[in-house]
């Protein structure tokens, strides 16, 4: 797997309903599945939840292995979540707690995998315009979003080439070694996006005029 | 066209006593021919000529215009005149897919997104890149992606091309791939390379060295200067 397309994944078109219905639905269904989970955190709500992202990806046409790629990285996390309130004695925290934040990355995933870019930037700039009044740009903000929305995978998949260069060097046990690339890298990263949107002159320009 | 006058890029010292870099030293230059060639060895100024053009680099003194416009106060003018590739196209794609970068490149031209979608495509498959659309940029090769960069930069209709050592990280087949496509372009070219067979392409090549142009010729004469200057021919 390309660790640079985990986490919120590669949008691919498709026809199931999720790739049909406007965008400004999708972010409400977001809301309704992670609202209520976190708000009463209990386990049949987790449970429910989890239950009901799962059968909008499979409806949609999104293969289960496909919907649950998350990357070795976020599934350790989980696994370090759960194992933790386990071993402090908190069994339904151990599934609620890691439960949560699955059903909040599966939701975002919903939206990611049947949504391309360009459509979640028209849609953030259609809902940031009321800003407009307050100095906001609609257009520089969405397009500072959908920077970050890319930005997550490449940073998770550069903490992966930090591990595997620190692996081959025998040193994969220094934090040091594997947080050093990674903020470096990070801050290189910006600067290249940075240059590339002002070498497209992309940002100095409002984007939807 | 682009036209550079007298001008130098110098870095400041950052502690005292230690001299200014200069990066780049009254360069004057009219460049208007359809395919010039920037040569020199590693740090001898290349890639800030080439940002010179593109307005990515300001000029610390002199002036640089591309299709008559100051690179200094008309910066949004510049660069939808001239596009800007870079020798790592991954530093250049900033969307997941090839289809929405060159999607970014058409907002500000194609209002409507199911017209600026199919214009993508379209111009995708014009460089026979339909089939990768909606594949993870980090799924190409490097050719693939370079070509996908170049999707983009073309999206916009710019009139000149600046490459900054565009084939410098590909392998044989793509580098003669990205050779053909560059020689099918209308727009005028400026580049530059490591690869002498890839400046002999060009119908003029400068050659560089530390900040200073030292030979602007045809490339056979330029190419053999810039071969006894690095040594290799006497």
């Amino acid at each position: 797997m390309n660790p640079h397309a985990g986490v919120l994944g590669i949008h691919e078109p498709g026809d199931g309903w999720l790739f049909r219905i406007p965008v400004g639905i999708k972010y409400l269904l977001l809301l309704a599945l992670v609202v209520p989970v976190l708000a009463f955190a209990s386990w049949p709500v987790t449970l429910g939840a989890l239950l009901v992202v799962l059968l909008f990806h499979r409806t949609s046409g999104i293969r289960l292995s496909r919907a649950l790629r998350l990357g070795w990285m976020m599934w350790s996390i989980l696994a370090v979540l759960a194992l933790f309130h386990l071993v402090t004695l908190a069994p339904e925290a151990a599934f609620v707690r890691p439960g949560n934040l699955l059903v909040a990355i599966l939701a975002a995933r919903m939206l990611t995998l049947t949504t391309g870019a360009p459509e979640l930037l028209d849609a953030l700039v259609w809902a940031l315009r009321p800003l407009r009044f307050l100095g906001v740009n609609p257009d520089q903000v969405a397009l500072a979003v959908a920077l970050m929305i890319r930005s997550i995978p490449y940073l998770l998949g550069s903490v992966d080439d930090a591990r595997m260069a620190a692996r081959a060097r025998g040193l994969e046990r220094n934090p040091a070694l594997l947080l050093t690339p990674v903020i470096i890298g990070a801050v290189a990263y910006a600067e290249r996006s940075g240059e590339a949107l002002m070498a497209r002159g992309i940002g100095e320009r409002t984007l939807a005029d | 066209m682009i036209h550079l006058h007298d001008v130098s890029v110098v870095i400041p010292a950052h502690r005292r006593g230690e001299a200014d870099r200069t990066l780049l030293a009254d360069v004057s230059l009219t460049l208007d021919e359809r395919r010039i060639c920037v040569i020199g060895a590693n740090g001898s100024g290349k890639s800030t000529l080439l940002r010179l053009m593109n307005g990515l680099r300001l000029p610390s003194s002199g002036r640089v215009t591309a299709s008559g416009f100051d690179t200094v106060n008309q910066g949004r003018d510049v660069r939808n005149a001239v596009g800007f590739i870079f020798t790592d196209p991954l530093a250049q794609l900033v969307m997941s897919t090839p289809i929405e970068d060159v999607e970014l490149s058409l907002r500000s031209r194609i209002k409507g997104r199911p017209a600026r979608a199919a214009r993508a495509l379209e111009l995708l498959e014009e460089r026979g890149l339909g089939r990768l659309a909606h594949q993870s940029i980090h799924d190409l090769s490097g050719g693939e992606r370079q070509l996908v960069a170049l999707t983009s930069v073309l999206a916009v209709e710019p009139s000149i091309i600046v490459a900054d050592e565009p084939t410098t990280l590909l392998d044989l087949r793509n580098k003669l791939a990205l050779r053909a496509t560059f020689a099918a372009l209308p727009q005028q070219l400026i580049y530059s390379t490591h690869d002498l067979g890839v400046a002999a392409d060009a119908d003029r090549v400068l050659v560089i060295d530390d900040g200073r142009i030292v030979a602007d010729d045809e490339p056979g004469r330029a190419i053999r200067h810039y071969e006894q200057l690095m040594g290799v021919r006497s």
